[in-house]
């Protein structure tokens, strides 16, 4: 169980029934986009949760090693590089929207020459992103004509954050430092602000991780910080480097680190910390797998 | 060949050099102890050393972390000392470190290109990697100053420009790859971040090899002092004896390279700290150096912890950042040792400008912009734009052309005036460091945290390039400065903008994705307007260019035939300078900084022997426009929808031309 919300069944119901209410009006109304090109990862992620997949993503290659889930449909074409997305194919593609997300030092405005554009200003202050996911994920969902899919998705995402709590609920939980590994000498934690701190507290789990986080609530720190959480319990985001594997098997920091004598450390499959709403319910029951298991 | 290194060596006496080695470990002891009182009490250090009590998080980091952090900027450095003091024994050559003689560049090079396509051989063979990249980029450096006698100025020359190529292959490699960016911009500062014994045991084995090694080279080393006639007649061949120091030095720097990345500057600086202390043989020099470099790079180690910063800088980030400066202030010490004298063989046929050569080149650009508006690759592959199509990619696929030819151009017409002003071939905008300077101006307006907009990224570029061109200007003034001396100086200077590059990108800013794209050169966010300002001041200086004619033409005659001649030098260099240093900031902007147009294209120009001055100006202009038109055209197609940054394309041509110029000059 990756997820916990049926959009697919319940999209093809409405879907049915939807489109055929909707059919005598949709020469009134401007019909939503259908072909979306997102020229970065968090937007295709939304995109995707919404049921309807991109034509065209931003680094294609980055999103299938960082981001993994929801899988994107073959069909799916490379934009190029997230920094200097290719022009000419999305010229070429001639989609309905362009969804640009906050942070990539792109001006949205440039985009509007070859589609209407939209920005997706995740994570653009660091309160409550999981607050943030939300209301985006409203706003996303009235702007493809997927209001009833968002909503779906914000229903079954705190249903599987519920469910994730209950099955953690009797079990006495030592407090846990989340981390992706930068190289094999540093190390990404996250922390305040970041949407994993906020699923962290919906499922009344402690994050050991109390320090200052930067503007996307991850801290980049030397992997002797992770001599100051004590006993926490350490949890890697897949994927894992070699040299890092090297490094926790060589190194005598790490493995007299009271943390990592405290619990083996454990991994769960790739996600994307930077997403949407179908990350917080990833990450909910991807967790409660991992904590029931560990 | 004796420089004026040799000679300071025996200013002070060795009495002076025990205290003073003394008093700076004293002074390391005193900001480590500082530094490890805040982790740990003075009375539990013993019983952290020698029997950790690891659920005690002070004596865990001071055993595993602290201490190693310690031990190994102290092995790094002093392997860093003695590699440099064994470079500068074998080559001869005041300036010789593995920073300088491009093998730490090559060994990342090699670690980079490992990482992408084989992983596997970092699990086994960091090292071996990191020889065999470190060994061939030496091998280039030493073949191309081989035929001039290993000259010092010409030797490093070749190293930092070896190096340049380097650096913008592994670019290269991180835009084809994005995987490994963060891992080899980490690697390149070189941090010095340790977690556990394993990298300093290893690193000790291999600095005590080494220094056995060095020992048994001493007496070889030492005939090595002597010119190569009397070496010879001593019976060595001095070719031998090179090839074996060079092999020590350059398997300890890339062992330090592959154990703790990049440290630049520490083994150019250790050898002449022995040489102030008064270390007069090359066994003194030796055991001196490798202290001097250990006592160096702990002390820079502790200084980046304390230094009241946001975020650490990295170690090697900062040795680069104080070892540029140093290298510039060496300079002066060093004879010139290259011809001041420009113009290359004029053995090729002269040529003048024909009336239907002005024909000819409008018609080859009017080709090659229709080409790269025309032919292009899409969803479907290549295809050549119909009619219709062509009225949609226009608006995308003119500016970037336009901007790239005027930029191309300008920039040719920059080198043109700079070498005619310097009387030196070697002499461009890129290579002067006036780009570097631009480049500078734009990192250092990225790090106050400025929006960066265009017309501020334009003040910040030309007040960084006319900030070099003044002190290249002061230092042209001088006259114990060659013309070798200032291009060294331009290249110290694009070390400093590498460095600081490196920091930006290190710190995971989200912008970084912006800065790489420009720094490594890209017309992406060209705009019609970019391109009518660039075609202005390209029109202004062609127009403004036959002005200059006579000065351009006198000048490369040296200083003495242009003031009996009645130019009135000051004023005309100044404008000159002026002109050029302009110029360069605009293109800057544009293209970025990496791009060696301005070179290549004043030596095609005079390679196909256009040697007055207004004839070579067009001509280069011509080739340089259509040259980056070009290589603009390849870099939005080849690897479509991704770009390859249309400096490293011409980087990685350019690098290789100018070092083959200098390989080919008599």
């Amino acid at each position: 169980m990756s997820a916990g919300f049926h959009y697919p069944t319940r999209r093809a119901f409405l879907g049915g029934t939807g489109a055929f209410a909707a059919f005598p009006f949709r020469g009134f109304a401007s019909s939503p986009p259908r072909r979306v090109a997102c020229l970065e990862w968090t937007a295709a992620g939304m995109v995707m949760s919404l049921g309807l997949a991109p034509i065209a993503v931003g680094d294609l290659k980055g999103y299938r090693q960082w981001v993994d889930q929801p899988t994107l449909p073959g069909t799916t074409l490379d934009l190029g590089s997230r920094g200097e997305p290719s022009l000419e194919l999305l010229e070429e593609l001639d989609p309905d929207l362009i969804i640009a997300t906050y942070g990539y030092a792109l001006e949205v405005g440039d985009f509007e020459r070859f589609a209407p554009t939209y920005d997706l200003p995740l994570y653009a202050d660091k309160t409550s992103p999981y607050a943030q996911a939300r209301l985006e994920t409203k706003r996303l969902g009235e702007r493809l004509g997927r209001e009833r899919e968002a909503e779906a998705l914000l229903l079954g995402t705190e249903r599987t954050i519920n469910q994730s709590r209950l099955r953690l609920a009797d079990r006495k939980a030592a407090p846990l430092c989340l981390f992706t590994f930068f190289d094999n000498r540093h190390l990404r934690i996250y922390g305040a602000g970041s949407l994993l701190q906020d699923v962290l507290d919906r499922l009344d789990l402690r994050n050991a991780w109390d320090r200052e986080t930067s503007e996307w609530g991850i801290s980049t720190v030397g992997v002797e910080q992770l001599a100051t959480i004590d006993e926490a319990r350490l949890v890697c985001l897949e994927p894992i480097m070699p040299h890092a594997v090297r490094m926790m098997r060589r190194s005598s920091l790490w493995q007299n680190l009271p943390a990592v004598r405290a619990h083996p450390i454990t991994s769960i499959p790739t996600l994307w910390p930077f997403g949407g709403l179908d990350v917080a319910a990833r990450f909910a029951s991807l967790l409660a797998d991992n904590l029931v298991s560990a | 060949m004796t420089t004026g290194w040799q000679a300071s060596l025996e200013r002070r006496s060795t009495p002076f050099a025990i205290p003073a080695l003394l008093a700076f470990t004293g002074l390391c002891v005193l900001l480590t102890s500082l530094r490890l009182t805040e982790l740990l009490p003075l009375n539990l250090w013993w019983s952290a050393l020698i029997a950790p009590d690891t659920t005690h998080v002070g004596q865990l980091l001071f055993h595993h972390s602290a201490l190693p952090r310690v031990a190994v900027s102290i092995v790094a450095g002093a392997a860093l000392g003695l590699a440099g003091a064994i470079f500068q024994q074998t080559l001869r050559n005041p300036l010789a470190e593995p920073a300088t003689v491009g093998t730490a560049a090559g060994a990342n090079l090699a670690l980079g290109t490992a990482a992408i396509l084989a992983p596997f051989l970092l699990e086994t063979g960091r090292e071996l990697v990191a020889i065999g990249g470190g060994a061939l980029a030496t091998a280039a450096v030493i073949l191309i100053a081989w035929r001039r006698h290993l000259s010092p100025v010409l030797l490093v020359l070749a190293g930092l420009v070896v190096s340049l190529v380097c650096g913008s292959a592994s670019a290269l490699l991180v835009v084809l790859d994005r995987d490994y960016m963060t891992e080899l911009f980490i690697w390149q500062t070189g941090s010095l971040i340790q977690n556990g014994m394993a990298v300093v045991t290893n690193l000790s084995v291999k600095l005590l090899i080494g220094f056995a090694l060095a020992t048994g080279l001493i007496r070889p080393m030492r005939i090595l002092e002597l010119d190569d006639e009397s070496t010879r007649s001593l019976g060595f061949s001095p070719a031998v004896l090179r090839l074996a120091g060079l092999a020590v030095a350059v398997w300890l720097s890339a062992a330090v390279v592959a154990a703790v990345g990049v440290i630049g500057f520490v083994g150019l600086a250790a050898p002449h700290i022995a040489g102030a202390l008064g270390a007069r043989t090359f066994a003194g020099r030796m055991v001196a150096a490798s202290a001097g470099g250990a006592l160096l790079l702990w002390f820079t180690d502790q200084l980046v912890q304390v230094l009241p910063l946001s975020e650490e800088v990295p170690t090697g980030t900062a040795t680069a950042l104080i070892g540029a400066p140093l290298l510039l202030l060496l300079l002066p010490r060093m004879r010139a040792i290259m011809p001041t004298h420009g113009g290359s063989g004029m053995a090729s046929p002269r040529h003048v400008i024909g009336w239907w050569m002005p024909f000819a080149a409008t018609a080859t650009i009017a080709v090659t912009i229709a080409l790269s508006l025309l032919l292009a690759r899409g969803v479907d592959g290549w295809h050549w734009a119909s009619g219709a199509e062509l009225a949609t990619f226009l608006p995308l696929r003119l500016p970037r052309a336009l901007v790239a030819l005027s930029a191309g151009a300008i920039l040719a017409v920059s080198g043109t005036l700079i070498q005619r002003l310097t009387g030196n071939p070697m002499a461009s905008p890129e290579v002067l460091g006036i780009s570097s300077g631009a480049a500078i101006g734009i990192i250092l307006l990225f790090l106050i945290g400025i929006q960066l907009d265009r017309t501020s990224m334009i003040l910040a570029a030309a007040a960084g390039a006319l900030l070099t061109l003044g002190a290249i200007v002061l230092m042209a003034a001088r006259a114990s400065f060659s013309p070798d001396h200032i291009l060294l100086a331009g290249i110290s200077l694009s070390a400093i903008g590498t460095g600081l590059a490196a920091l930006v990108l290190a710190s995971g800013d989200p912008r970084i994705d912006f800065l790489l794209a420009w720094l490594s050169g890209s017309t992406y966010r060209a705009t019609l307007g970019d391109a009518a300002t660039a075609g202005c001041i390209l029109l202004a200086i062609l127009a403004g260019s036959p002005l200059m004619s006579r000065w351009l033409e006198i000048l490369p005659l040296g200083q003495a035939t242009s003031l009996s001649l009645g130019v009135p030098l000051k004023t005309v260099r100044l404008s000159i300078l002026l002109a050029a240093g302009l110029c360069a900031a605009a293109a800057t902007v544009f293209v970025g900084p990496l791009s060696f147009v301005g070179l290549i294209a004043p030596r095609a120009a005079d390679y196909l022997g256009y040697h007055r001055p207004l004839p070579q100006l067009f001509v280069s202009a011509f080739l340089g426009g259509v040259t980056m038109a070009v290589a603009d055209w390849l870099s939005r197609t080849i690897i479509f929808p991704w770009q390859v940054p249309v400096g490293l394309l011409i980087a990685l041509v350019g690098g290789p031309f100018f070092l083959w110029q200098i390989a080919k000059r008599k």
